[in-house]
């Protein structure tokens, strides 16, 4: 967007380029996504860039003025009258001044990201019954190129809007919403192509990754996580338990444009709690993939964990960090994955390089030398119920960590809590919970969590902050030396990089379940963040 | 990935399937086998706060004809997946549509149970209330009291009568406690002594985040506290501000003061 007055447009524009470097207009083209991690002023895709660092390397607000931090404006987001909806997490993407946002279940708000004035609103078409089996009816954001944003819907379908208006430009059905399938994830964007993945493990779904065409809405390729008999992977189930095997691909993944590589999560294998009824490993279930983006062809493939019994999907962000790894200089994969460890991977190959516990466990003695989990005997769910920590909702979860490449630290929102595991036996029936059991969770002073800093190459910890219950929401570092997070009971916060120490907090008075993210407006550094319904936007002037 | 919540979709998709068949309920004409499930369920999910036999505990007994937050089956299926929120009851969510109708019609069949006879006399419980117990000093019931400890106006509807007697005779053993969905579990009347440079304080916790703490002392006052200004902060589990009551009442007047208590069913609100 540009604004109104010449003279303040011009400055902008100049301001811009400081951060920008060379580039100067904002745009949002294949080649701007490439730099969307440079470019501090815009934010242009789910995590910030194709290496999913959820970095801003904006550098004005520092510890050392970040107390002087306000609100500049507020947006409360639109009631929809579909019931049930009312979770946000979204995490709004900044492009040339605009701001896009998704409101629960699938709304899409533009926003003028200097004012927080709305400019459109789509709302699809969606049906009261729709299912949400699983998950509540969320949404996590859009997904920007070439001047059209994507959005992916709870009822299972693909939208192309036009960024300018709001415009339809072409919808899809992605997958059946009668069987389970929904769409809660901020879709990918690459070159001429949008990834999307589906939820829908709770219901039995045999998951997928697709591509479309971005122009005309084509699907492009469909990967399945859950292979067919004969496939690869096949030998690790047993019967038809493939069929209703899960390993859904909830979130969005990452790009690594030089080895050309897709990398995806998928989910928990189906029914969740009771693996008697699917004997084996389950691929590629609880897994990260490697794939390649014009065909969809698997590279390789890393599951966290084999023949999972505890729900713990590992749809977590797969971040791409470089740098030297035991006096080698590798290209990693590292990812803090609900059961409690964090991984290093070699992302050229998929070699395994480490599993460290950052949160209290007791499921698995340690990782083993191959990357598998020794598994520890009884932790498996019972009829009566067993303790294991973590609970379902797992060590963390969906909400994004965030890598500063300058200091590499690696920042991960966590969640400490065990819970009673018991399983039950289950019938499939389409488009209805497939789950074979279920989980009390410890509560009250009996749980926690914090916000932790490990070492990106070691998984070390360096600092916490402790939070009174286990969080729901992501954490963003930042070029000054700082990194917000956010807590259930509503507080958004500055901690100092260094060693954690909190330096500012605001209370938004609602829930948190969102990620921070950054942006600049005329230069001026800018950090969002949602509270209950109500988008805030903060800056030092 | 079942990230927590079970949908009220899947419980409507249910109730609607129903339609079409005038006589169909949301809760089917169970099984034996169906309310085996449902047992078995209810043992694991529900019994730590409603007892073993449905007779309840820290949540109320459920062996009662009519349930005030369930009178139809909808409801009841509702209030067991989604919880009653703002009390301590949590629903849960991770119970498939089957599973949850089983539990539910479990949870009716309790209510066919005689009601467990409540030892004692109300009104004589009343009177020891007002007068030895001196329990209006901190509690608000119907209006009248102190609001030091919590209100009692619907105490019969939230607890058991065995509950209630341990509640009087030795309230160290347990404290009342909020589900919130989303900001989570807090144990409220938490008791908390908290050190500051401008001296020492000791209260009731009302809430807490990562930055402060709220405080209720013995008085009524209301404080706030910023963490990072602490010297120390003691969460005091297992103490109540409460006294215990077992050397002041016998027997009879023990059950007496029950009674009265499970009487308070919230009639004014
Ligand atoms: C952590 C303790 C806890 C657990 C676990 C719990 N409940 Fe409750 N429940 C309560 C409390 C406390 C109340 C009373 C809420 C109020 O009115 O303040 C309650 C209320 C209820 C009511 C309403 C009763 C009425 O009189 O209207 C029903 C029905 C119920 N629970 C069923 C269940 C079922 C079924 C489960 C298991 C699936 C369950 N509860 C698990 C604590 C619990
Ligand atoms: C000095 C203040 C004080 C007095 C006097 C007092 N209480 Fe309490 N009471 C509290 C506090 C504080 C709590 C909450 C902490 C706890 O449960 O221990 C409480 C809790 C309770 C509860 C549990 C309520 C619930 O929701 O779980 C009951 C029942 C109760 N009191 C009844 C009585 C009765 C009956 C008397 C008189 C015989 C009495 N109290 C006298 C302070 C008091």
């Amino acid at each position: 967007m540009r604004q109104g007055s010449p003279t303040v447009s011009f400055l902008s524009l100049f301001i811009i380029s400081f951060f920008v470097g060379t580039e100067l207009l904002a745009d949002t083209s294949y080649q701007a996504l490439l730099a969307d991690e440079e470019n501090g002023a815009d934010w242009l895709s789910y995590s910030g860039g194709y290496r999913s660092h959820r970095f801003s390397p904006l550098n004005q607000v520092t510890p050392e003025n970040v107390n002087q931090l306000k609100v500049l404006w507020a947006y409360q987001m639109q009631p929809t009258g579909i019931n049930g909806a009312g979770l946000q997490e979204t995490t709004p993407l900044v492009a040339d001044d605009i701001m896009y946002l998704t409101e629960s279940p699938s709304s899409v708000t533009a926003l003028d990201a200097r004012t927080g004035r709305m400019l459109w609103h789509f709302v699809p078409d969606i049906s009261n019954e729709v299912l949400n089996i699983g998950f509540p009816r969320i949404n996590r954001g859009v997904a920007l190129v070439d001047g059209s944003v994507y959005v992916a819907t709870l009822d299972g379908r693909l939208f192309a809007l036009d960024a300018g208006t709001g415009a339809v430009r072409w919808q899809t059905r992605v997958a059946d919403n009668a069987v389970g399938f929904s769409l809660t994830l901020a879709p990918l964007a690459l070159d001429g192509k949008i990834i999307v993945g589906v939820s829908g493990a709770e219901a039995g779904v045999r998951g997928f990754v697709d591509a479309y065409d971005a122009n005309s809405g084509n699907r492009l390729w469909r990967t399945f996580t859950v292979p067919a008999p004969g496939e690869p992977g096949s030998e690790t189930w047993q019967g038809d338990a493939w069929q209703t095997g899960g390993g859904s691909t909830w979130l969005t993944g990452s790009f690594d444009p030089e080895l050309d590589l897709l990398y995806w999560t998928t989910g928990n294998p189906a029914p969740d709690w009771n693996g008697d009824l699917r004997p084996g490993d389950n691929l590629f279930t609880c897994s990260v993939l490697a794939l390649n983006p014009d065909t969809g062809e698997l590279r390789w493939h890393f599951q966290y964990t084999p023949h999972d019994t505890h729900d713990w999907d590992a749809n977590q962000i797969p971040v791409l960090v470089d740098g030297e790894f035991n006096g080698q200089q590798r290209r990693l994969l590292a990812l803090a994955n609900r059961n409690a460890f964090y991984y290093l991977l070699d992302r050229e190959t998929g070699e395994f390089l480490l599993g460290e516990e950052y949160s209290y466990q007791t499921w698995a003695e340690r990782i083993g030398d191959d990357g598998r989990p020794i598994v520890l005997a009884n932790t498996d769910p019972t009829r009566e119920g067993n303790v294991v920590w973590p609970s379902l909702q797992g060590a963390t979860n969906w909400f994004s960590p965030s890598y500063n490449p300058r200091t590499e630290q690696f920042f991960v929102s966590n969640r400490r809590m065990g819970a009673m595991y018991f399983k039950a036996d289950v019938d499939y029936e389409p488009g209805t919970p497939f789950l074979g059991g279920g989980e009390q969770a410890f509560d009250g002073d009996n749980a926690s969590g914090a916000i932790v800093a490990l070492d990106v190459m070691s998984g070390a910890r360096q600092w916490e902050f402790e939070l009174q219950t286990p969080p729901w929401s992501g954490v963003m570092a930042t070029g000054g030396g700082l990194v917000f997070g956010s807590s259930n009971e509503g507080n958004f916060f500055a901690l100092d990089a260094r060693d954690g120490q909190a330096l500012w907090n605001f209370n938004t008075g609602a829930h948190i379940r969102t990620n921070p993210m950054g942006f600049a407006v005329d230069g001026k550094q800018r950090i969002a963040i949602l509270g209950g319904q109500t988008l805030f936007v903060f800056g030092l002037e | 990935m079942l990230t927590e919540l079970l949908p009220g979709a899947v419980l409507r998709r249910l109730l609607q399937g129903c339609l079409p068949a005038l006589l169909c309920l949301a809760i089917p004409p169970s099984t034996a086998q169906d309310l085996d499930n449902g047992e078995q369920l209810f043992r694991t999910l529900c019994a730590r706060c409603h007892g073993i036999l449905g007779e309840g505990g820290e949540g109320p007994s459920l062996k009662r004809a009519r349930l005030d937050h369930a009178p139809d089956d909808e409801t009841l299926l509702s209030v067991i997946s989604a919880g009653i929120p703002g009390t301590g009851m949590p629903g849960a969510r991770q119970l498939s549509g089957g599973d949850a109708r089983d539990v539910a019609a479990y949870v009716r069949s309790l209510g066919q149970l005689p009601e467990e006879p409540v030892p004692g006399d109300a009104l004589a419980g009343q009177q020891i209330y007002e007068t030895i117990g001196n329990c209006a000093s901190c509690h608000i019931a119907n209006g009248v009291g102190t609001g030091i400890g919590p209100e009692l106006t619907d105490v019969g509807l939230r607890r058991n009568a065995a509950y209630l007697r341990q509640s009087v005779l030795s309230p160290d053993a347990d404290q009342p406690r909020v589900v919130d969905r989303f900001r989570g579990t807090l144990n409220a009347f938490l008791t908390v002594r908290i050190v500051t440079e401008r001296g020492a304080y000791e209260g009731m916790r009302i809430n807490e985040d990562a930055f402060s703490v709220q405080m209720r002392d013995i008085t009524g006052r209301i404080y706030s506290f910023e963490k990072a200004d602490l010297i120390s902060y003691e969460k005091a589990f297992g103490h109540s501000f409460m006294p215990g009551y077992s050397a002041a009442l016998n027997e009879q007047q023990t059950d007496d003061l029950v009674s009265y208590l499970m009487s308070l069913k919230g009639e004014n609100r």
